[in-house]
């Protein structure tokens, strides 16, 4: 299948960087792009108010929720017309968190903006590294050795687990499941605790670079390193088995805030979303897995979907980092050779596939300094979804639909 | 076999017992009245969302913050301490300024500058009581030690 | 009191002759109400036969006071004056000549209500007061096609009376009340149905819905409150002296019951701002109606036990008249200021009176609210609590239809009273104290307006403070006694020996008592205040961001939208809520039905043609000329 990630327009006219089977490639926009593509309009005029179209009534008005609340943290902003209890349309202005991030690479080397990409929305760091290293090495003709290859894959994998953990954890706390939210939660803090014993830091910032990895992970401690994955794996498993069987969980996730597959398509969704709606997507090819994981898909689209996949999602990743890390020490090399690239300017593109979908980066460089570039995040699609997701539903269920996409306003607004 | 929850859950003994070290110290003398009942709002003005996380986290068992009466609020009007967390947006310089409006004396604001060389961003306005300044993104136990300092109890050894 | 009812007539003949003056007609029907009220005041302790007059063998014309009468004309006069001063400054706005006649002539017509002893002077007297106030609608010189259903069921109930008073003169010979003792169960089911049509029970609310937002203020409030207190004031008479009928009792207590329950419900719906007291009136009524039920119950039953409660249940509907017909004009009296002042029709728009409008006007509409309530001490407190009070004692009934009618009274009272306190907060928290959103008001001239606000408002405090002067007021000094530490008699009981007590003037002591030493102590440390602004995310909060009052009401709407038959409609831009009274059903068929056959007859018989209409006048020559052969 297709995917529209993102428009580059530029003097020369206008490209698409569409993810085909998996497969990241750059076409020229063709006659009629929003037939072929649901979501060319959203992406050509990128609106930082997310479905702003009033509505009038007696007795309706706009519910302001945000920019500053306790609920949702980040600095966002939602418009929620209603007449009482039903939540009519729900505008979101993603603009409080525009910090101009891709223009503020320009000029910078690929390290030094890479420091920056990192810095979009740190919870998908190392996604975001990783697209951007792949972007440049295209660029560069730059061809990363083995060893960092795997690791990135790894560390994907890393940040996969616990940012899936943060939107079960925010999902059963919104349904009151306080025993099941405290040990997520202790899930969660021990996967960020592993992450900083893997590399250093906890949200994997500082171990990528472009070519290479910044410094060697420290192989001594992987064997102990997998067991903790492994025991992972073995408690969330259980929780989850014994989360299934309170009606009361599953009352509130189900039907909350449900997208039709026809829907998520034509908003050019990715990740788990896409796949809670049914769609088996190719994402997974996108990150050249040495044994490539299950594509898990749900059918009903609706957040306990979401949070299946996901959890599911979770174990998979453990046992692939389980496995892996333990072969990992086939992989080591006495000395690392510094891959050097080809050329100091061309053009470059990547996707990847992050926690919450692909996310995508165009680079064009010249004289090794960023000419341009242009990212393009799962989580502005997402803020669509998560807009149309919301038309319809009580107050009550704002949190399980919001949560349960995965999406941040820092990574949407960049 | 039913488990029994709150058994599993102490019999994991999850609650770390350790010291938890600032980073920086206290820039002003502090009241005696957070003893032990610490209330805390978080504003988000412009972070990478990695303080977020760090929240969310310091929010989990291994911390468990209650036992020190350290808690979270829902409104700036029934918090103690406004923990920023980045540095502001030009679009939130003033909602910042209005959270900061309805702190109920005495207060305290804490910053956390995550990037502190990410250009875009602006330098903090004039801020009331300003009472640490952290930058970089520390680690929960660091920003823990941060708020025992305020709200350090005598009987407590962290 | 001859001279004073005299000197009333005369002041308000002077006032209808000078009704193109509108200020001097209206202050002469201030002296003519004042008149009357000092007529009241001397008829409390002495009754009296003002005016006896033979027409015909068997039928003389009668006025007489005696206690109740005076009860009823003191509650009438003191709203009938405050409605006349406030009209004085209301008339500066709409200065018609209608509006000050049909005042004047409306308040002649209730005075020989509450004066008459025989049905034709009452059945006068309806008239005058349903046609004249049926003039009022008209008084702002717009004419109003709904209004004809106000006269279509005032009409219905002076049929009603009409049939009953003949029916009466059939079986006992004499239509005074006197003969009422001899009357059947036909004269006390068409008697007492013509009072309830009057008193907007449902379903005979139904004239209501479209007409209330139109007609000028001061007849809204006097629809409301005075006039619906004659059929009170019927009731309350006449029931007595009929002989009881245990079925149609029970019957009255339920349908009573049933709407007062329907008033509260849709009050709470309502959004229009002359909606929400006019189905709070449908509520209150409904409340005394199941009072007066009670009390013919328990007096017809019989027995030695139930006499108490049949005391305490007339008791409770008399107060309940009472907190109903002062907070009703004080809250109609306020709303039409407020209203007048902004010039707008729903409670969203007429928002923030307290900063926009005035004080004094957003004091009214807190206190008749509150009132309305029942929050203490409060006369609407006391009037509420009796009514429920009486209806938890029903198990003293023997038999078990009788208990279980009156305790089913009882569940759909405690109902309607939860849901009109809903209903008033709506009014309070928005038009009263709501936020103005800085909308201009239009200085409307109200120094006479704010003396009438405030003397209601205080007659509404003191009245719930100083409960037992007005249990002394209107007659019943054996339900006041004394308890534990508290000094007769400033407490109400419900029955002897005590089953339940209330003390609003006690509450009212303590609650002063225990708010000296706080305030006191607030005096002496005087904290450093700021004023902030409301928080509402880091934002200001913008005119189209506010809570609205159909949205406040909206969660009601969903849960009962079995009652409300609750609608929404949807477009891309545009949605809202729909609900609807079902109970106006009926009224509107009927409308229908009447306006179709109407203009098939007129269409038919008047359809211009010559020959049609001496075919007409033919049939009806010679069925007059039958008929009177045949009565011959």
């Amino acid at each position: 299948m297709k995917v529209l990630t993102g428009i580059i327009t530029s003097l020369k006219g206008e490209q698409l960087l569409v993810l085909d089977n998996g497969k990241p490639v750059l076409i020229k926009t063709g006659d009629h792009p929003e037939k072929m593509f649901g979501n060319y309009s959203i992406l050509k005029q990128h609106p930082v108010r997310i479905n702003d179209e009033t509505i009038k009534g007696p007795g309706v008005f706009k519910f302001r929720y945000g920019p500053v609340t306790a609920g949702v943290r980040e600095a966002g902003c939602f418009y929620l017309y209603t007449y009482g209890e039903k939540i009519l349309r729900a505008t979101i202005d993603i603009s409080w968190k525009q910090r101009e991030i891709a223009k503020a690479m320009q000029g910078r080397s690929p390290e030094k903006a890479l420091a920056l990409a990192e810095g979009v929305s740190s919870n998908f760091a190392l996604s975001h590294s990783v697209a951007f290293s792949r972007a440049v090495e295209m660029a560069l003709q730059q061809t990363p050795s083995l060893l960092t290859k795997n690791w990135r894959i790894l560390f994907l994998e890393s940040e996969r687990i616990y940012n899936h953990l943060y939107v079960i954890y925010k999902l059963s706390s919104a349904a009151a499941q306080k025993v099941l939210a405290a040990h997520v939660s202790a899930l969660f803090e021990k996967a960020l605790r592993l992450n900083e014993k893997l590399t250093g830091s906890r949200y994997l910032m500082g171990i990528n670079s472009t070519g290479r990895l910044l410094h060697a992970p420290d192989v001594a401690a992987v064997e102990q390193i997998a067991n903790q994955y492994a025991d992972m794996a073995r408690q969330f498993t259980e929780l989850y088995k014994h989360s299934l069987k309170n009606f009361n969980y599953l009352d509130r996730l189900h039907s909350a805030g449900t997208l039709s597959p026809e829907q998520a398509i034509k908003l050019g969704l990715t990740g788990p979303t896409l796949r809670a709606c049914g769609v088996k997507d190719d994402l997974n090819d996108a990150t050249e897995h040495l044994i490539s994981l299950p594509v898990i898909t749900q059918k009903e689209g609706d957040a306990l979907a979401r949070m299946e996949v996901r959890a599911e999602e979770i174990v998979n990743s453990c046992h692939y980092l389980v496995n892996h890390l333990r072969a990992s020490d086939s992989w080591y090399d006495a000395k690392e050779k510094e891959n050097i690239p080809q050329q100091a300017e061309g053009t470059g593109y990547a996707v990847v596939n992050s926690p919450s979908g692909a996310l995508g980066y165009y680079v064009e460089i010249k004289e090794n300094k960023m000419q341009r570039v242009e990212i393009f995040t799962p989580s502005y699609v997402g803020m669509h979804a998560v807009s149309h997701a919301l038309e319809g539903l009580i107050f009550t269920d704002f949190p399980f639909a919001f949560e349960s996409f995965g999406v941040h306003f820092a990574d949407a607004a960049i | 076999m039913t488990r029994w929850w709150p058994i599993y859950g102490l019999k994991k003994k999850l609650t770390e017992q350790k010291e938890y070290v600032s980073p920086v110290g206290l820039t002003k003398p502090k009241t005696r009245i957070f003893n032990r009942s610490l209330f805390v709002y978080v504003i988000d003005v412009g972070s990478s969302n990695a303080l977020n996380f760090e929240i969310s986290a310091l929010e989990s068992p291994q911390y468990n913050i209650h036992r020190f009466g350290i808690f979270m609020t829902d409104s700036p009007r029934h918090a103690d301490v406004l923990l920023i967390l980045g540095r502001p947006v030009t679009q939130m310089l003033g909602p910042l300024k209005e959270t900061i409006a309805q702190l109920p004396e005495p207060f305290y604001t804490i910053t956390i500058d995550d990037h502190p060389d990410q250009p875009g961003l602006n330098d903090y306005p004039e801020l009331p009581h300003h009472m640490a300044a952290l930058t970089g993104i520390p680690s929960p136990s660091e920003i823990l030690g941060l708020l025992l300092d305020i709200a350090k109890t005598k009987r407590m050894k962290s | 009191m001859k001279t004073l009812f005299i000197i009333a007539l005369l002041f308000f003949v002077a006032g209808t002759v000078s009704s193109g003056k509108n200020k001097t007609s209206y202050i002469f029907a201030f002296l003519g109400s004042a008149a009357a009220f000092l007529m009241g005041c001397f008829s409390l302790t002495s009754s009296a036969v003002l005016w006896r007059f033979e027409l015909v063998q068997n039928i003389s014309l009668s006025l007489y006071v005696d206690h109740l009468s005076a009860v009823f004309l003191i509650i009438a006069t003191i709203s009938w004056m405050a409605l006349a001063l406030y009209s004085v400054d209301y008339s500066q706005l709409y200065p018609k000549k209608r509006l000050p006649l049909g005042f004047n002539l409306s308040l002649l017509g209730m005075m020989l209500i509450l004066t008459a002893h025989d049905g034709i002077t009452l059945l006068a007297g309806w008239e005058i007061m349903t046609i004249f106030a049926f003039l009022m609608m008209q008084g702002t010189g717009k004419y109003f096609e709904h209004s004809y259903r106000f006269l279509a069921f005032g009409e219905l109930s002076t049929i009603s009376l009409v049939i009953g008073f003949a029916a009466l003169y059939v079986t006992a010979g004499s239509i005074s009340f006197d003969a009422l003792h001899k009357g059947s169960l036909f004269v006390l089911v068409l008697l007492t149905l013509g009072f309830v049509i009057k008193m907007d029970i449902v379903p005979f609310h139904g004239w209501m819905q479209n007409i209330y937002g139109e007609i000028p203020d001061n007849t809204a409030a006097l629809l409301s409150a005075p006039v619906t207190l004659m059929g009170v004031y019927g009731l309350v008479r006449i029931m007595p002296l009929l002989p009881g009928s245990q079925l149609w009792d029970t019957i009255l207590i339920l349908l009573g019951a049933f709407s007062a329950f329907w008033g509260g419900l849709q009050a709470a719906a309502a959004n229009k701002i002359r909606l929400l007291p006019a189905y709070s009136t449908v509520e209150n009524n409904g409340m005394i109606l199941t009072a007066i039920g009670f009390y013919a119950l328990a007096k017809g039953s019989g027995l030695p036990a139930l006499h108490y409660l049949a005391v305490f249940a007339l008791a409770a509907s008399l107060v309940l008249a009472i907190s109903h017909t002062f907070s009703k004009t004080l809250l109609f009296l306020s709303i039409g200021h407020a209203k007048e002042a902004y010039n707008v029709h729903t409670i969203d728009q007429a928002r923030g009176v307290w900063s926009g409008v005035g004080r004094i006007p957003a004091i009214g509409i807190v206190i008749s609210a509150l009132s309305f309530s029942a929050f203490p001490p409060l006369i609407g407190y006391a009037g509420e609590w009796m009514i429920l009070e009486t209806l938890f004692q029903s198990y003293r009934f023997p038999g078990v239809t009788l208990a279980f009618s009156a305790a089913l009274a009882g569940i759909l009272i405690a109902l309607a009273i939860g849901l009109i306190s809903f209903a008033m907060i709506k009014l309070i928290g928005y038009t009263a104290l709501g936020y103005d959103h800085g909308r201009k008001s239009r200085p409307v001239p109200n120094r006479l307006m704010h003396l009438a606000e405030i003397s209601l408002e205080l007659l509404i405090v003191l009245g719930g403070i100083g409960l037992p002067l007005v249990i002394f007021f209107i007659g019943f000094p054996q339900l006041l006694t004394g308890l534990l530490a508290i000094p007769a008699p400033l407490v109400l009981a419900s029955n002897q020996p005590v089953f339940g007590v209330i003390s609003p003037t006690f509450i009212a002591i303590i609650m002063v008592v225990l708010m000296i030493i706080p305030v006191w102590i607030f005096m002496k440390n005087k904290k450093k205040t700021r004023k902030v602004k409301s928080w509402n995310g880091g934002l200001k909060l913008e005119e189209d961001e506010f809570f609205t009052a159909p949205a406040y009401s909206q969660i009601v709407e969903h849960v009962l939208r079995g009652f409300y038959h609750t609608r929404e409609k949807k477009t891309k831009s545009r949605a809202g809520i729909q609900v609807e009274d079902i109970l106006i059903r009926p009224t509107d068929f009927f409308t229908r039905l009447v306006q179709k056959t109407g203009d098939k007859v007129a269409s038919t018989l008047m359809n211009g043609k010559i020959s049609a209409y001496v075919a007409y006048i033919l049939v009806l020559f010679i069925t007059v000329f039958i008929i009177g052969m045949i009565v011959k």
